[in-house]
């Protein structure tokens, strides 16, 4: 494997030295392109108080593409699906190599504060969101308990 | 486009040096086609270096006007649809404006310091700062990472809108930018072919032949309605319009709807019209082999109809019915799952015909190769000249070009609302195709048919033809008028 690109381990060490607050980002030990992160849900929000466990990891040209990022652990969110992909612009067409892990993982924060459901990946959730705010939120605490809380 | 090549359209005599270049020869009289065929529109067969030529006059007009370089001119071009016109006058009035426009110039104050110093936020290496370079936006990048970050777009297939590597700008990469950081040369040779294909795209003039590995393209001056294009290398006839095969009468709209149609639901319809049919005298099975609707029973010597499988007597020249389709009277009363039953029925109707038109108009593709060596043939053989048997080549073409026009009336008419237009529709349907049928029948066996009569019967087919186009054919603004765009 090719000698690991400047921008990468610079990103990881500030990551281990100044983490964000609420998010821890571990590269794995066998491989540094792809690390374990585990998201805190946001405070006000309806997965406060639970731990959510992604994937990310780096592909051949990044920083030219974006970071590949999913979610290990359940959630009920309108821009999240059951395989735990993310539909998240600046993963997609408006990514910009300028952009960093750092800011891919707080953007995915945000996203779990403020869901989107008019531009929905999980439709089912997206359209109950829509239409009963409440009973959706009442799900997404319900599955925070019980998917992201053990442990 | 050019002014030089907008004065040459114009003209109204220019007319008839395209009209030789596009049409075939079989037509039977050189009269002005734009009165006499209903279908008449005013286009060309353009080369790749042809094309190239084209617009590269557009961009030197740009960048000579206002002054600018030609590959900024082409981001412009392409951001304004190739108006070079449009484009001087906006330029004139506020440059700013056309510059944001078309991503040229960044709508925000650019904030430099993204990178400080000889500092790269890409890669976060240090190197001098003569290997740093910025677009407008000046949003300065290492050289390394700009020729990385151009290879993995032009790879993915961008060209012309390559963006700065800044996040949320929006500022596109001219090509003289790109191509003084890609070095490799395979990436060069996929970049420009990319920018070709997308300026092409761009572009309201023109259009690819979506013929399989066809490197002609076309050009006309009219985006709307049904506008047959014929590909002088394949021969594809395509609808200029929407670049779905030409579909006159029925509109672009409509032939997305009916394909799309016919798309999801050809595995029940395939299994429904066969290949096969049982002769409805003596019960034996038939493949059709040929193109015309008459069949006889190789068996028990019945004649009867193809299409409807009834008695071919019904179907003399007055009497043609079995293309129009029947509603059931009692549908009203109905329940939900007869209606449903009832719109499958009506579906399936109209499908048969289409997919059975397409199949006599391939049947026919293989009459014109046979006819060809049988009319050389008789050449060697001493009978008659080429020019003699040029009829018979004639014929089989015009054919062609009627079953054709007759496969397109069907979607036409599925979509069409019951009333007396389309009792009117159905009825000049029904005639053309019973003149057609006579027509294929004749021209199989043309040999020993006499020649007037075939010839009256060609014209009869063509006549009834271009009265439905005429009358149903909705697209019939002038083409020199409106040739410039």
């Amino acid at each position: 494997m090719a000698a690991l690109p400047r921008r990468i381990i610079k990103e990881t060490q500030r990551l281990m030295q100044e983490p964000v607050p609420g998010i821890s980002a571990v590269p794995s030990e066998s491989n540094a392109r792809y690390f374990h992160v585990i998201v805190t849900g946001p405070e006000d929000s309806p997965f406060e108080g639970g731990l959510f466990k992604l994937e990310l990891f780096l592909p051949e040209d990044y920083p030219m593409s974006a970071p590949k990022v999913r979610f290990i652990t359940k959630i009920y969110h309108p821009n999240i699906d059951r395989l735990g992909r993310i539909c998240l612009d600046i993963l997609k067409d408006k990514w910009s190599p300028a952009l960093q892990i750092r800011t891919v993982l707080l953007s995915i924060q945000a996203l779990l504060s403020a869901p989107n459901p008019d531009d929905p990946l999980a439709n089912d959730v997206a359209e109950l969101w829509k239409v009963n705010e409440s009973e959706a939120i009442r799900n997404a605490k319900d599955w925070t308990r019980r998917y992201a809380m053990d442990n | 486009m050019s002014a030089e090549s907008d004065m040459e359209y114009s003209d109204n005599d220019g007319d008839e040096y395209d009209y030789y270049g596009e049409v075939d020869d079989c037509d039977m009289d050189s009269v002005d086609q734009s009165k006499t065929d209903p279908e008449y529109f005013l286009f060309s067969c353009l080369r790749v270096e042809e094309v190239e030529k084209l617009l590269n006059e557009s961009i030197e007009l740009l960048s000579n006007s206002l002054q600018i370089t030609p590959s900024l001119a082409k981001v412009i071009l392409h951001a304004y649809e190739w108006n070079a016109q449009e484009i001087i006058n906006k330029y004139k009035e506020n440059p700013n404006e056309v510059l944001i426009f078309s991503r040229v110039k960044s709508c925000v104050p650019s904030t430099p310091g993204n990178s400080n110093g000889s500092h790269c936020a890409v890669c976060a290496n240090t190197t001098l700062l003569q290997k740093f370079s910025a677009l407008a936006c000046g949003h300065y990048f290492c050289n390394d990472c700009w020729a990385m970050h151009f290879e993995v777009q032009i790879m993915q297939g961008v060209s012309n809108t390559i963006q700065c590597m800044a996040p949320e700008c929006e500022v596109r990469a001219p090509e003289d930018f790109v191509l003084s950081h890609v070095t490799k040369p395979s990436v060069r040779d996929r970049y420009q072919q990319f920018m070709f294909k997308d300026h092409v795209k761009s572009h309201p003039q023109l259009r690819f032949c979506p013929g399989p590995n066809c490197q002609w393209l076309f050009r006309a001056w009219v985006r709307e309605g049904a506008r047959r294009v014929e590909c002088q290398g394949c021969e594809l006839l395509t609808c200029f319009s929407c670049g779905a095969p030409h579909h006159a009468p029925t509109d672009c709209i409509t032939i997305r709807l009916w394909l799309t149609k016919c798309a999801d639901d050809s595995e029940t319809a395939n299994y429904i019209s066969a290949n096969t049919k049982d002769c409805p005298k003596c019960q034996i099975c038939i493949e059709k082999n040929g193109g015309c609707n008459h069949m006889q029973c190789g068996s028990c010597r019945h004649d009867f109809c193809w299409v409807c499988l009834g008695d071919w007597k019904c179907h003399g020249s007055e009497y043609y019915e079995c293309s129009r389709y029947k509603e059931d009277p009692n549908l009203a009363s109905d329940s939900q799952h007869a209606q449903a039953r009832e719109a499958l029925k009506k579906y399936l109707h109209y499908y048969e015909r289409w997919e059975n038109h397409a199949r006599s108009l391939k049947l026919e593709e293989q009459t014109l190769a046979c006819l060809k060596s049988r009319i050389n043939q008789k050449v060697m053989a001493g009978e008659g000249t080429w020019i003699d048997w040029q009829y018979l080549w004639d014929s089989a073409k015009l054919l062609k070009r009627c079953r054709y026009t007759l496969q397109y009336t069907y979607p036409f008419a599925y979509y069409m609302d019951n009333g007396p237009r389309k009792e009117l529709f159905e009825y000049q349907q029904a005639q053309l195709e019973a003149e057609i049928e006579n027509l294929s029948w004749k021209v199989e066996r043309a040999e020993t048919t006499d020649r007037g009569d075939l010839e009256n019967q060609m014209d009869i087919a063509e006549k009834r033809r271009t009265t439905l186009l005429k009358d149903f054919l909705d697209i019939n603004i002038n083409n020199a008028s409106s040739s410039k765009v």
